[in-house]
């Protein structure tokens, strides 16, 4: 029943000879049979409102077989171009959130082929315009949108429901077909960093003089709660092993996520105030690195990291090491799920490992680490810390390559159980945080010493 | 507290204070004259993105001096708009605003900024083509004044443009009370068809006062930028413009009286961080940073109130065009 009432759209939609016109391009052409079933697919999806699964049985039963075998080397036609649209929540010009999606889309788009797809964004979209801009992408002819801030989340499913024809992936939210919350045309996907940032918190912990480490943090919702949980847990593992005490760790909010001149002051205000020498942060500038490196300048020892790119020019001296994303990979894959119609929703955290080429863990010695691979990993090492640190982070990003080594459990805190600032044990031996536990994170661990602001 | 906690904290008051001195001075004269120049924020971060260019192509001191052309340009179209085609200064001043916004972040869009910097020396090396930050304003103690105690780090222990803020607002204060001169600007703002009468360029005094409030504005951003924090992103000022507009009501148009508002708001925006750490403002950090708004408030409320307008010689024809009746 359903199957006749779309071949009825289909028919209706498409006149006989429009339909010759592509088959016969198909064939003359002579197209690699991913590339028939793709471009032809793109090219009708992007032109109409047929399901293209329809379109995908009708194509390849009656031409892709014949033709296959003939030639092999040709190309997709240039007009059978793949369609994304970005919506992002900030400007592409400076160096934050939406900029590092930019980058994403970039790397994508090369290595998908620039004569193959034709991707384009709408940026600084206020979250209450985003179906606006959706819609807008969805008449230029997107059959992928990918929209990239937590707030556009709801929006996005909305409007996986309303264009059965398109695929949606959404940054950073929870809502996806995958977790039975949204339509199957919709994917849940993230960049998770607090893997690396538990082992910033190691390097932290091993070239901390002063015992205290600092956090500038910009809201105190989960995710950011988690980061920071996954710092100190690092630190207090380094520093307890060093000297035997417990680390010390402070943290600063400044509700923003971009706001330089906020981070700076935060920034001061744990060095001179609780005496941190090294101090992490989530805002998207390197604000926090040129301050420690003025204080290097000074002559005082403060370090810091890089966060979502590669910082090191902003603090040549103050860097020890830090977190990188490239989202390209993970864009790359919705592109080719799209591209050869293989859509399958999912709910994605890249983690360590993910994406990279060889997921199996090396010999610390032989380590990746430092090098660009996969969606997240680390920054280069910064030989301040000490070798056999430096091994020990490495053997530890190894590790979590296949998932070994999790930082939420008694392992990542010298085999003790992770307690809250209350004192009441949240990880005790043989368990570790689960997605649930990680997604809504909303206590501190004990080593930090101010609340949480609730 | 030690005596080098109540230092650097004063220090840092100081540093973030003297953005919304420096864009408040200007902004005092204008609106003496009967201007309201609402382009505040826009000349601010017009100001910001020339001295991000200029000092990454010629330096500091190239930064400095095209800013304060740039926002005295900015200045003359304003006043050729309200002064002499004399539109609503409301509307034109936050046109002027959204102008300076984009603007500011097209000129330093990474392509578009590579390009202009090639155009303006070519000789860059390509890491300065694509940097975001550039080099920060020195500072330059001034020999034993800064040894003095608390004074010293507060006053003496900082870069150049803040002492020139400080001298400015001296030399301002003094201008604008004790001279004929300030006698002219605050009778324009008073009642400028008396003053046109007793012989006075109505237009002439308010197209000079505004291209000043723009120059002024201007070279706050630029102090924000290579003197505050000097790392480039899209909206560099976050609003600061329309805090020195919020200041300058604060200070009852008077240059001395908005050095206290001004570190009364940098005060706040260097504490916040600090009492979070005491375990204070941290369960509510907005609580804090609402305070200078209030003490704002508080201050239209009473100088609303028509005798203590007449002291404090709030401008009565402040936002009212003139034309002379022919």
């Amino acid at each position: 029943m359903e199957r006749i009432k779309e071949n009825r759209i289909f028919c209706r939609k498409f006149s006989r000879r429009e339909f010759l016109g592509v088959t016969k391009a198909a064939a003359v052409g002579g197209i690699v049979a991913a590339g028939v079933v793709g471009g032809v697919a793109g090219y009708l999806a992007g032109t109409s409102a047929a399901p293209p699964a329809t379109v995908t049985r009708t194509v390849t039963t009656t031409q892709a077989g014949a033709e296959i075998t003939k030639t092999i080397t040709a190309t997709v036609p240039a007009a059978k171009k793949l369609k994304v649209g970005y919506v992002y929540v900030g400007p592409v010009g400076d160096y934050g959130w939406s900029y590092g999606h930019d980058r994403g889309r970039r790397w994508a788009d090369e290595k998908f082929g620039v004569n193959q797809v034709e991707s384009t964004y709408i940026e600084s979209v206020p979250e209450a315009e985003v179906a606006g801009a959706i819609t807008s992408l969805v008449e230029k002819g997107c059959q992928l949108i990918i929209t990239t801030s937590f707030g556009f989340m709801d929006p996005t499913a909305e409007a996986a429901e309303k264009y059965p024809d398109r695929y949606f992936v959404h940054i950073s939210g929870y809502k996806s077909g995958a977790a039975g919350n949204a339509p199957n045309n919709m994917s849940a996907a993230f960049a998770e960093f607090y893997q690396l940032y538990y082992l910033n918190g190691l390097a932290a912990g091993a070239v901390t003089e002063t015992g205290v480490v600092g956090y500038v943090g910009a809201y105190p919702i989960p995710e950011v709660v988690r980061h920071i949980n996954a710092f100190v847990l690092g630190a207090n593992y380094a520093y307890k092993k060093r000297t035997g005490k417990n680390i010390k760790a402070h943290v600063s909010w400044i509700f923003e996520w971009v706001a330089p001149e906020k981070a700076r002051s935060a920034a001061i205000a744990l060095i001179e105030e609780k005496n941190c020498d090294v101090l992490a942060f989530t805002e998207d500038t390197p604000a926090v690195l040129q301050v420690a490196e003025e204080y290097q300048k000074k002559g005082k020892k403060v370090w810091s990291f890089s966060h979502y790119s590669d910082m090191r020019e902003y603090g040549p001296t103050a860097h020890l090491t830090g977190q990188i994303a490239n989202w390209g990979p993970i864009y790359l894959d919705f592109y080719r799920m799209v591209a050869t119609n293989s859509w399958q929703t999912v709910d994605i955290w890249s983690r360590i490992g993910d994406y990279m080429p060889y997921r199996w863990r090396l010999p610390a010695e032989n380590s990746t680490a430092g090098k660009p691979e996969g969606t997240v990993y680390l920054a280069p090492l910064n030989p301040v810390i000490p070798s056999q640190w430096q091994l020990e982070i490495k053997k530890r990003y190894e590790e979590m390559k296949e998932l070994i080594f999790e930082p939420f459990s008694v392992e990542g805190n010298l085999g003790e159980p992770i307690r809250d600032q209350a004192g009441e044990v949240r990880i005790s031996s043989g368990e570790r945080a689960d997605h649930d536990m990680l997604w809504n994170m909303d206590w501190l661990v004990e080593y930090i010493e101010e609340p949480l602001p609730r | 507290m030690s005596v080098e906690w109540i230092e650097q904290v004063l220090q840092l008051t100081v540093q973030m204070g003297t953005v919304y001195l420096l864009a408040s001075l200007g902004e005092i004269y204008a609106e003496r004259s009967g201007v309201l120049n609402l382009g505040l924020e826009g000349t601010m971060i017009m100001g910001a993105a020339t001295s991000f260019i200029f000092s990454l192509a010629y330096g500091h001191f190239a930064a400095i001096i095209m800013s304060i052309i740039v926002g005295a340009l900015m200045g003359f179209i304003l006043s050729i708009l309200v002064v002499d085609m004399k539109l609503n200064q409301v509307i034109v001043g936050l046109a002027l605003t959204m102008l300076g916004i984009g603007l500011s972040g097209f000129i330093t869009f990474p392509e578009i900024r590579k390009n202009l910097l090639l155009r303006l020396n070519p000789y860059l090396p390509q890491e300065i083509l694509a940097t975001q930050q550039s080099e920060k304003l020195p500072e330059i103690p001034i020999p034993l004044l800064s040894d003095i105690p608390i004074l010293g780090k507060m006053f003496f222990s900082h870069n150049i443009l803040v002492y020139f803020s400080l001298i400015a607002s001296l030399i301002m204060w003094f201008i604008l009370f004790k001279t004929s001169i300030g006698l002219t600007i605050r009778s324009v703002g008073e009642n400028p068809s008396m003053a046109d009468s007793l012989g006075v360029n109505v237009y002439l005094v308010r197209r000079v006062t505004v291209i000043l409030s723009g120059a002024f504005a201007s070279l706050a951003g630029a102090y924000f930028f290579i003197g505050f924090h000097p790392f480039w992103r899209e909206e560099v000022t976050a609003g600061r413009g329309f805090i020195a507009l919020a200041l300058v009501i604060l200070a009852t148009w008077n240059p001395l009286r908005a050095i206290l508002g001004a570190y009364l708001f940098g005060g706040v925006e260097t504490f916040q961080y600090r009492l979070q750490l005491f375990g204070l403002g941290a369960q509510s950090p907005y609580f804090l940073a609402m305070l200078p708004y209030i003490v704002t408030i508080i201050t239209l409320i009473i100088i609303s109130t028509e005798s203590i307008k007449k002291r404090l010689g709030a401008p009565a024809s402040l936002g009212i065009p003139y034309s002379r009746e022919e």
